[in-house]
């Protein structure tokens, strides 16, 4: 019995904990062959460099935001977060190349303060998570705006290389966000913490009665999703040049959809990031695609919706048979 | 090993424990007794380090101790099963196993080879094989209990708190889980039983605690006490017969509900039963046997894949629970908690909710009608209460339950189901329901009763109806069954 | 907790009326805050308690308060609504969609309210018989909603509001708003639908426990996917009547009322978790909302400064409660 079990063939770690992932391919396939009879330069080496590209701000995001849903949480101030990151980004360097080093650090740092600040209000309050960070999100949103009502602040022309610059030919940013990924992965799968961040999204109560330590689990997970916010702000004002109040008001809720896309389940414990990564990849291979057939950008969002409606009606289904 | 003298807890309104003391000695079982609000629960909470004792000193090993935390109590080598168990569904046999206490290698990361191998090994010493790869969920109950009892051996437990163990598990599954806890004695590991059960305390205890109202009643040796003692000295009165006496002649009375061939979910086949009115049936049989699918088949509160139900005169092959109730029928689930109650809402919506149109006016509820009805059923069935407007959430199990057989009782005409109806109950409330049971059937009313506990299935029952595997196995006359006919029809006959 | 002990002592307490001075605190406590927070702005700034400033905030309470109160009811059967404000946005361009004479305010009505008929029928749909999360449900019909706006209006909505739903969304009838009467009207229906109707005790039990519903004969279904329903539709009313107090449509009316809606029923003691809330919650959290946004106006705070008051609020009110709870 004991040697069955063990003789068993194991399927690669990535997709064994991962029934999700598999729907994610499934779906990129499928926009892929749709592509290739739409453009014959849809599926060319290039395009997909591109579409790689322009995954990187909602693939930055939505690895942070994987690590709370899995925890049985959700973060709604990474929007704000985005933007005061990108506001300060852009400020305090003002053009200055001296102080890049300094203020990446510094903002990497504050961001991550800031997801550590929403779990001890989480542990503290006793308040559901959605509160805490939509609270938070408005306190962030204001604090960028008291820093900047506009436009501020000019990030040196080097730095634009985090956004546009290639590296053996690969886009940097997007590069560093799946090293950030397969990062993240990999702590998920051999830290005991990590563990126990699926243990206690997957029954807050049995965590309690085993003596996890929920605001260490807490701590690890707003933590890193506050620091991938801060990337994803470092990321924005390297692409735009400058930093902008509202540049992240988007993400907050479009950062949930590649999580779910990618088999995370929204009530927590199972899932993880690799698939999230996936799910961001296709959202910007569906729009590439969109505008590869000439759809209105308009209805591109149409589409955007008709996928996660189907796709979570699909996981669905499969979840209940089994 | 574990020793309490004097611990005093109190809660807003209530005071749980009143200088109570404990002493489990090393290497013994020590059943603790007592009814739903004796302060079982309290008790276990302080030992467990989850709740603090008001007063009182606790010694465990030889060394005055004082929890700040679960984790504290746990690291000193005590471990609390819950009823409700600790686990994590999604997660693998062997990542609950050691949930918190991970298995590392020599950088600090986790070390999955080994996870799993010594949860094969922890597992194997219990003598249950398990796919420890397999997630939790998938498991049957007893082996979840397997699961939850490996993790206490991973923290080298010394004293092993169970509480209501075999509320959940049945027949052989119970052996298995003696059969482990006698072989932890005899590595000198303490086991404190908490149970309703009578005869499993005589059966595996050494001694014995029972809890009153909070306080001590007595500690004494298993030999030195007999049932009707402990009864007593849990009821604080003597009881009597547990079992009304019969008064059933089914034989001359209509048949009210048929099935033919009914086939509910992946468990339940091809069942064909009758019941009659004026009777109890008993439905015997092991847990996982298909008998909770069979009667959420019949109240349509899980569809039927086949077959036929022939129920007050109309046949019928697609129930749903509103028809069910239309026609008479009531059933009282398994999981209060979970399924029968609205927990946060008051007695008189809990006894008014299948029926609301009968307390309504154009679709309007008449609050003080409402109100009225709550307030004759709390006290034609001597529900504990402040009144019609009590939150049930507040309220003990044995009352809980009292509320939602008064709500069938009240509207059921034809058959009533009651799933475990006596679990987790305390002996007072037992009597009381068995009691409103044999009146209903008098009233002409059907009883198909779901029992895991063989003496109320031989006590209640006028007939005796077994199933195995999701069939019917035999029937059997009540009050001339013995335990060992239904067994045999129960279980596999290789088995049995 | 069901393991407590009914002692005898229990058995004595008196049986507590319903009209007891604690069931009526339990009941009515948050409208106490109320008062509180109007004294506080009238000592911090004297203009705040002018008859003129008073109804203008109920001018601004009422599309608020409208579509807290679907919000509500989709909270207490465990949901969520992400659409509303996509939804309330919706019906303002389809207030401009027409000509913009008085003769079309029926027809604007009609179609606002059967697009919002749809969709309250697809978030019912979803969560039901699809299983789907409300949270996802609804942020997926807010998506498409938005989308279709957007291509509709091709980015740059043009048109003008009938003077009539101006008139409701603006006018004043002796100081008290138009609007304000449509959210009486709206508040005593939908507080005698949920608490005295059989329809409002179904949803309390379903939304308490979706399992027990069943078990009463409620088809559970039916239940929420008439509470999705409920809410669209007062989105859709909300969003008309704001559309007509700001006057002019752009894509983006009523932005931030789904969170705003959310944060009204969660101070007013609408659970997440389902099962508790009650109309006059959801209405006394937007009253908090709309009075605390304007005093913070009045002092002459700067806006960003709101947000952050804002955000306190909700944080330390959602706090307060999860205490009382415990």
């Amino acid at each position: 019995m004991t040697g069955a079990a063990n003789l068993r063939i194991e399927m690669p770690w990535l997709l064994r904990n991962n029934a999700g992932l598999a729907g994610v391919l499934v779906l990129i396939a499928l926009v892929c062959l749709v592509g290739a009879a739409a453009s014959d330069r849809f599926l060319s080496f290039n395009n997909f460099l591109n579409v790689f590209e322009q995954t990187t701000d909602l693939a930055l995001v939505s690895i942070g935001q994987t690590l709370t849903i899995l925890a049985g949480g959700i973060d709604l101030s990474v929007g704000s977060l985005i933007s005061l990151t990108s506001c300060l980004t852009s400020g305090l360097i003002n053009n200055n190349p001296d102080r890049v080093v300094v203020v990446v650090i510094a903002v990497l740092v504050l961001g991550t303060a800031v997801g550590c600040v929403n779990a001890s209000l989480v542990v503290a309050l006793r308040v559901h998570p959605l509160i805490v960070t939509l609270g938070m999100g408005a306190v962030l949103q204001g604090v960028t705006l008291l820093y900047a009502l506009g436009p501020v602040g000019r990030v040196p022309r080097g730095f634009n290389f985090l956004a546009y610059g290639r590296v053996y030919g690969l886009p940097l940013g997007a590069t560093l966000a799946v090293l950030l990924c397969i990062l993240i992965a990999l702590l998920l799968r051999y830290l005991p913490l990590g563990r126990q961040v699926y243990a206690l999204g997957d029954d807050a109560n049995s965590a309690r009665l085993v003596g996890l330590r929920r605001t260490r689990i807490l701590m690890l997970v707003y933590g890193t999703s506050g620091f991938c916010c801060a990337a994803t702000g470092l990321y924005l004002a390297a692409r735009f040049g400058v930093g902008q109040p509202y540049t992240g008001v988007n993400y907050t809720l479009a950062s949930i959809t590649p999580v779910v896309l990618g088999g995370t389940l929204l009530s927590g414990g199972k899932g993880g990031v690799v698939g999230t990564l996936f799910g961001a990849f296709l959202i910007a291979l569906l729009n590439n695609l969109l505008n590869f057939m000439d759809v209105s950008k308009h209805y591109q969002l149409v589409a955007q919706a008709v996928i996660i409606i189907l796709a979570v009606s699909v996981y669905v289904e499969r979840r209940r048979t089994m | 090993m574990l020793k309490l003298a004097g611990i005093s807890k109190s809660f807003p309104g209530v005071r749980a424990l009143n200088g109570v003391h404990l002493h489990v000695q090393p290497g013994e079982i020590h059943g603790l007794l007592g009814e739903n609000g004796a302060g079982k629960s309290t008790l276990i909470k302080i030992i467990a380090g989850a709740d603090a004792p008001d007063e009182g000193e606790m010694d465990f090993a030889d060394a005055p101790v004082q929890w700040s935390s679960p984790r504290e109590a746990k690291q000193h080598g005590i471990h609390v099963v819950y009823q409700e168990f600790a686990l994590f569904p999604q997660r693998s046999v062997a990542e609950n196993i050691f949930i918190g206490h991970e298995r590392r290698n020599r950088f600090g990361l986790l070390d999955h080879a080994r996870t799993r191998r010594e949860a094969t090994q922890l597992l194997q010493r219990l003598g249950v094989s398990l796919n420890v790869n397999a997630a939790v969920s998938s498991l049957s109950v007893a082996d979840q209990q397997m699961v939850e009892i490996a993790r206490a051996m991973v923290h080298n437990v010394k004293l092993l708190v169970l509480d209501e163990p075999t509320a959940v598990i049945a027949g052989r599954e119970v052996a298995v889980l003696f059969e482990l806890l006698r072989r932890l004695r005899e590595t000198g590991v303490s086991v404190l039983f908490i149970s309703h059960r009578l005869d499993e305390v005589f059966a595996i205890c050494d001694r014995v605690t029972v809890l009153k109202d909070g306080r001590l009643v007595g500690t004494h040796d298993i030999r030195d006490v007999t049932r009707q003692r402990l009864i007593s000295m849990m009821v604080g009165r003597d009881l009597g017969d547990l079992f009304p006496p019969r008064t059933m002649t089914a034989r001359s009375s209509e048949t009210i509900l048929r099935t033919e061939g009914v086939t509910v979910g992946e468990r339940v086949r091809d069942v064909s039963i009758e019941l009659r009115r004026g009777e109890i049936a008993a439905l015997a049989g092991m847990v996982g046997a298909g008998r909770s699918e069979l009667a959420l088949g019949l109240f349509g509160a899980m569809p039927l894949r086949s077959g036929v139900i022939h129920l007050a005169g109309q046949r019928i092959t697609s129930m749903t629970p509103a028809r069910a109730i239309g026609l008479g029928m009531g059933l009282v689930t398994e999981d209060r908690k979970s399924q029968g109650l609205a927990m946060l809402l008051d007695i008189a919506a809990n006894i008014s909710g299948p029926a609301l149109s009968e307390v309504a006016k154009h679709g309007l509820i008449d609050r003080r009608l409402e109100s009225e009805v709550a307030a004759r059923e709390i006290e034609r069935y001597r529900i504990a209460c402040r009144g019609p407007g009590t939150k049930v959430a507040t309220m003990s199990g044995g009352n809980q339950q009292k509320v939602i057989v008064a709500r069938w009782a009240r509207i059921c005409r034809s058959v009533l189901i009651l799933d475990e109806p006596t679990r987790g109950i305390d002996v007072g409330a037992k009597a009381e329901i068995y009691r409103i049971m044999r009146e209903l059937a008098r009233s002409g009313v059907a009883i198909l009763m779901i029992s895991s506990e063989l003496t109320e299935v031989i006590g209640m029952a006028d007939r005796i109806i077994v199933m195995r595997e999701g069939r019917v196995t035999g029937e059997l006359p009540g009050g001339a069954a013995t335990e060992e006919d239904i067994m045999h029809l129960a279980t596999s006959e290789n088995a049995a | 907790m069901s393991d407590r002990l009914t002692t005898p002592a229990e058995l004595d307490q008196p049986i507590a009326p319903a009209w007891s001075t604690r069931a009526l605190l339990d009941r009515f406590g948050m409208l106490l805050i109320l008062p509180l927070l109007l004294a506080a702005g009238g000592i911090v700034s004297p203009a705040f308690i002018s008859a003129d400033n008073l109804s203008n905030l109920l001018l601004q309470f009422a599309p608020l308060a409208i579509v807290a109160m679907g919000q509500a009811l989709v909270m207490i059967v465990r949901g969520l609504d992400l659409s509303v404000a996509s939804m309330m946005a919706t019906a303002a361009v389809i207030a401009t969609g027409f000509s913009g004479s008085d003769r079309d305010v029926a027809t604007i009505f009609a179609v606002a309210l059967a697009v919002a008929v749809m969709i309250g029928l697809l978030n019912g749909f979803l969560v039901t018989k699809r299983q789907v999360s409300p949270f996802l449900a609804t942020l997926a019909t807010m998506i498409l909603l938005q989308g279709f706006r957007f291509a509709y209006t091709q980015g740059a909505p043009s048109g003008n509001v009938p003077p009539l739903l101006r008139v409701f969304g603006a006018g004043k009838f002796h100081g008290i708003p138009y609007n304000v009467l449509v959210l009486v009207a709206l508040a005593i229906i939908l507080a005698i639908v949920l608490h005295r109707s059989t329809f409002g005790r179904r949803i309390f039990i379903v939304g308490g426990n979706p399992v027990t519903g069943r078990l009463f004969g409620i088809q559970s279904d039916l239940i929420i996917i008439a509470c999705y329903l409920i809410s669209a539709c007062l989105a859709a009313v909300g969003g008309l009547i704001l559309s007509g107090y700001v006057g002019l449509v752009d894509n983006w009316v009523g932005q931030g009322y789904e969170l705003d809606s959310i944060v009204a029923c969660v101070v007013g003691q609408v659970s997440l978790q389902g099962g508790r809330g009650s109309i006059l919650g959801a209405l006394t959290g937007a009253a908090i909302i709309v009075i605390i946004a304007n005093e913070v106006l009045l002092l002459g705070v700067p806006i960003q400064v709101q947000l952050i008051i804002k955000g306190a609020v909700i944080v330390i009110a959602a706090a307060l409660y999860a205490r009382k709870d415990n």
